[in-house]
């Protein structure tokens, strides 16, 4: 371990009180669990998709309560001392259970099966490879940190010119960003909140995601698979920038990465030629 | 449905289904192995793989040949009242394909195919290992039809004898799988 | 009518043959029953450390902490973290409702419920539980070795858990025990296909079978078919360990060759979804029963129940893939499992609307029994609906591996299971031991646990809705998590509250089993007409002195015509026409 967690767990625990007194501030129940902001273009799907099956399976679980707690009411032995005996395999009896099966798979199944299959042909999949305006990002997780690798001036990766930020992933408002993502160890996954959008990061292998922003600002990327005693620590930051920050942060940090990156270092080569399959 | 008869064909009967479905375990078991061999074949660029280039052919061919012959002598103990010599035999036969499959594992290690080599030569070592750790536990129950013949004949049964020889021909067959996917084709 | 006619061993005499080495499939189900409640105790610990954790961070565990965790002072390490959910899925699952449900149970319902005398194989009946000890040896020895037990998810995904994140000896003893356990769970397995199919009572049709009897055998036969191929991943995952071969290795740590671990994740879920089944049939097989028996009342479509059962189990084979989007399968595959897996609740929903057909119009007696069900009925109602989420593919890239997906599948296969479980052993007990269990207890038992799990689980979807991921040691490391930490800690508190709730199920358990001078219970105090109540409780040695012949279904209850006085009929009775 190239760090010692013990240092860690204090300071945790300093943490963990400052955030016990954090929370004392006022938010509604609902703003508090309503899922962090939305940047993306395409999250909105998810949300809707999430919230139609809420208000079906609402339904459904609606008339579960109602024959469960109805009946439970009504026919109580207390008030109804005589069970009436049927087998539940008259015409009717069964007719009506299977009309109850197909209602849920015709109201709820057959819908989001739909939907999501749409949802994920024309935008999740959909990703923008040949678009020229498309920022490409090469992503390697390691235990327990993510490199983000761009091509640099040369727009070719795994070159000497390329842009390696570690745990910081710069991307221009309003542009769509393609990520090519491996991983060093061990599985794990790449989870944007506020995009709605994850993908596991497999050794071996390559995973690829695409999302675009909205809004500028300072986000938070998280690793959602388990990936080792400190999965919890592998945070990144995502930072969206306006388009002439966005330059500017560029033309610094590539100036940095020509005059610090060590051409003979075997760590600048962990990159790879961009795959279009 | 209620089984019908007298007992004997009611316990043939139990056995067989409990025999089947033993079966059916084992055969996901390698079911699942070999969906693993399909995954890579299909997924390697050329096959054989460098890595198995120069396997050894004539081992796994006499393994397959013992492993028949065996089968053989096992259908012929299940029929035949002369039990003795081709117990033997068929126990003979069984210890033979396991030594043969030593001195395989011995010819890979020295023509420089080691386990560690990546998953085709994994793939090899681990199927034969296995199928040999089944191997043993069915020459064990082998031995055991070998002392009820010896010594103790009257406790042997038909439905014992062939349940034996279920377990022993699906290792045979089994055998035979592995011997065309990993040293034939 | 011919019968099979089982071998007949003497009553066991001294305390070794009778408790320690019993061939009687009743003292084999009280054996796992203990097993069971040994190590639900130890998961259920687990849980409540891991909520302390999140609840608390940083804060010493009270009372046992400065036992457990030295090192830090009595506060969970990460490392220790990441061993003990770990470990709290591989036990609750394996080592808790497994034994539970279906070594129990299994054991204890299908000789009695089917009219025979005994399992048809008893030493394999005994084999299986030895393995299952052996194997709970093992698990508990990895607890005790440097670098403590396995930590890389119950799921135990390589290469996580090969040696490059699993160094020390834990995970491969995690392996060889879950092996062991395989080769029991497999034994039991064909033991019970072959009772059910051999060993039923003369007139004992299929479908004159309690559907407890159905659920147990359903999960059998998944049982016997697909943990063969866990056993073959654990093999391979072991050897990769061991051996050095390379069969799940990539990256940086396949020095030499090069595998796939995705291999192992396809082999592990076309296991580990029927898994869910294999766990969840038996109580869906009990609940279906009890409605019924408390109800007083037929069961509604019983034999739709007992073909959407079926269903489902066949369903169960073929839908492993939604565990995996996310690792971006070929769009034909992912949708494929994703249409598959929508198909199940066809069938879902129509054994659903039995089981309310079955309480409607009943007479329903609220015994503990019967509440414990009705709450089934309630909580898997949740997690059933629950999964449709996340079986669409895009809803599941927001929700996969969050505690959505936590809350999820504790609701089907923690809640509905544990409830089921409880249900069972309530209602069994007269017969296990002759004695019935104190209802006010139960009751209040039902109700505080019915309250705190609802509290975990419901608290679990609503943090996943908002974002949070599974498995993390701090979770607020994270900015966008910080303003669930409220409802975190009243997850927190659901747990200890439901975790101190089965203080009342212990206590009232070992009262009943243990307490001297406790009133028998009669033959049949529910008053239920299933084989094993016509005879005396608790079941004498070898059950049934004449094998019963069985002439009507399990359900036959509120006949307007019966003269017996009796509001239902024995199976043994001719079934009075209306």
């Amino acid at each position: 371990m190239d760090f010692s967690f013990y240092e860690r767990l204090t300071g945790m625990i300093a943490a963990g009180s400052e955030l016990i007194l954090k929370v004392e501030e006022q938010m509604s129940l609902w703003e508090r669990v309503k899922p962090p902001v939305d940047i993306s273009s395409s999250g909105h799907l998810i949300e809707w998709l999430f919230n139609y099956t809420t208000y079906v399976n609402l339904f459904w679980f609606a008339l579960v309560c109602i024959g469960l707690f109805g009946f439970s009411f009504l026919y109580s032995a207390k008030r109804h001392k005589k069970a009436f005996y049927t087998h539940g395999n008259e015409k009717n009896h069964l007719l009506i259970t299977a009309a109850i099966g197909l209602g849920v798979f015709l109201s709820v199944d057959l819908v989001i099966t739909r939907v999501s299959s749409r949802d994920m042909k024309d935008v999740f999949w959909n990703f923008p490879e040949s678009d020229p305006e498309v920022v490409k990002v090469q992503v390697l997780a390691q235990q327990w940190a993510w490199n983000f690798r761009y091509a640099g001036k040369d727009g070719e990766f795994n070159t000497a010119d390329d842009i390696v930020e570690l745990n910081k992933l710069v991307v221009p408002v309003g542009k769509k960003v393609m990520l090519q993502m491996t991983s060093k160890d061990v599985i794990h996954a790449f989870y944007l909140v506020n995009a709605r959008i994850k993908a596991d990061v497999i050794p071996g292998r390559f995973s690829k995601l695409w999302f675009d922003t909205n809004r500028a600002g300072d986000y938070e990327i998280a690793c959602a698979e388990m990936c080792g005693p400190h999965h919890y620590l592998m945070r990144a930051e995502l930072k969206v920038l306006e388009a002439d920050n966005y330059q500017r942060w560029l033309n610094e940090t590539q100036e940095r990465a020509l005059a610090t990156n060590d051409t003979e270092s075997m760590d600048l080569r962990w990159g790879w030629k961009w795959e279009s399959r | 449905m209620i089984t019908k008869g007298p007992a004997d064909e009611l316990n043939h009967f139990k056995n067989s289904v409990a025999m089947t479905v033993t079966l059916i375990s084992f055969g996901m078991m390698f079911a699942s192995l070999f969906l693993g061999y399909f995954l890579v074949r299909f997924n390697a660029p050329a096959w054989p793989p460098v890595e198995i280039e120069n396997l050894p052919k004539v081992l796994p061919f006499l393994s397959t040949l013992v492993m028949a012959l065996s089968s053989w002598t096992f259908v012929l103990l299940e029929k035949r009242g002369e039990k003795k010599m081709l117990w033997l035999a068929t126990f003979g036969l069984g210890v033979l394909f396991l030594g043969l499959q030593f001195l395989l594992w011995n010819a890979l290690a020295e023509s420089g195919i080691l386990v560690s080599n990546g998953n085709v030569p994994s793939m090899v070592y681990a199927f034969t290992w296995v199928h040999a750790g089944h191997i043993v536990l069915a020459l064990m129950l082998v031995l055991w039809l070998g002392h009820l013949i010896f010594r103790n004949p009257a406790q042997l049964t038909d439905v014992k004898l062939i349940n034996v020889g279920k377990f022993w021909h699906f290792l045979g067959v089994i055998w035979f799988l592995m011997y065309l996917m990993l040293f034939v084709l | 009518m011919a019968f099979l006619e089982q071998h007949i061993h003497d009553a066991p005499t001294s305390f070794w043959s009778k408790y320690v080495v019993s061939y009687d499939h009743k003292v084999i189900a009280k054996q796992f029953l203990w097993y069971a409640l040994f190590w639900g105790l130890v998961g259920g610990l687990m849980s409540m450390l891991i909520r302390w954790t999140l609840a608390y961070p940083g804060i010493p565990v009270p009372v046992i902490g400065h036992m457990l965790f030295p090192a830090s002072g009595g506060v969970v390490p990460p490392d220790t973290y990441a061993m003990l959910f770990t470990l709290h899925g591989t036990i609750m699952i394996f080592f808790f409702i497994t034994p539970l449900l279906i070594g129990c149970f299994g054991n204890y319902c299908i000789p009695l419920m089917i009219g025979a005398r005994d399992m048809i194989f008893p030493t394999l009946n005994m084999l299986s539980f030895w393995f299952a000890m052996a194997s709970g040896v093992v698990l508990f020895a990895s607890l005790c070795i440097p670098l403590g037990g396995a930590a890389g998810g119950w799921t135990s995904y390589p290469t996580l858990s090969t040696n490059i994140g699993q160094p020390g000896a834990g995970q491969t003893m995690w392996l060889i025990s879950l092996f062991l356990f395989g080769i029991s769970s497999t034994m039991g397995a064909i033991n019970y296909i072959t009772t059910v199919i051999t060993l039923r009572a003369p007139g004992m049709g299929y479908f004159k079978m309690p559907l407890t009897i159905w659920g147990l055998w359903l999960t059998a036969i998944l049982n016997a078919i697909f943990v063969p191929v866990l056993g073959a991943g654990l093999l391979l995952l072991t050897f990769d360990r061991v051996f050095g071969t390379t069969f799940f290795l990539a990256g940086a740590a396949a020095t030499s060759g090069r595998g796939d671990p995705i291999l192992f994740q396809h082999v592990f879920w076309i296991f580990g979804h029927p898994e869910v089944y294999i766990l969840i049939l038996p109580a869906w097989g009990i609940v279906s029963d009890l409605l019924s028996f408390f109800a007083r009342k037929p069961a509604f479509g019983y034999k739709m129940t007992a073909l959407s059962l079926t269903a489902i189990t066949v369903l169960s084979t073929v839908v492993y893939g939604h565990h995996m989007y996310t690792t971006q399968m070929s769009p034909l595959l992912t949708q494929s499992f994703m249409t598959l897996t929508m198909l199940i609740s066809i069938p879902s929903a129509i054994f659903f609307a039995n089981w309310l057909g079955t309480i409607w119009k009943g007479s329903i007696q609220f015994h503990s029994p019967m509440l414990f069900s009705l709450g089934v009925v309630f909580v898997f109602g949740l997690g059933g609906l629950t999964g449709l989420y996340l079986a669409s593919t895009s809803i599941d890239l927001y929700l996969h591996d969050t505690y959505f997906v936590v809350g999820h599948f504790h609701y089907t296969m923690a809640a509905s299971v544990l409830l089921g479980g409880f249900a069972g052993v309530y209602f069994w007990m007269p017969k296990m031991f002759g004695r019935m269990m104190n209802e006010s207890l139960a009751k209040w038992h039902f109700w505080l646990t019915m309250i705190g799990i609802n509290g975990i689980f419901m608290g679990m979807m609503v943090v996943g809705y908002g974002g949070m991921h599974r498995r993390l040691y701090n979770p607020f490391i994270y900015e966008f998590l910080h303003k669930l930490i409220p409802i975190n800690n009243f997850i927190s508190y659901s747990a200890f509250f439901a975790g101190a709730a089965q203080i009342l199920f212990i206590y009232n358990l070992f009262k009943t089993v243990f307490a001297k001078n406790y009133p028998a219970a009669g033959k049949n105090p529910w008053g239920v007409g299933t084989l094993e109540w016509e005879i005396d409780s608790p079941a004498p040695h070898y059950n049934f002195k004449d094998i019963p012949e069985v002439k009507c279904g399990p359900h036959e209850f509120g006949n307007p015509n019966l003269k017996t006085g009796r509001d239902y009929q024995y199976q043994t009775e001719e079934l009075v026409k209306v």
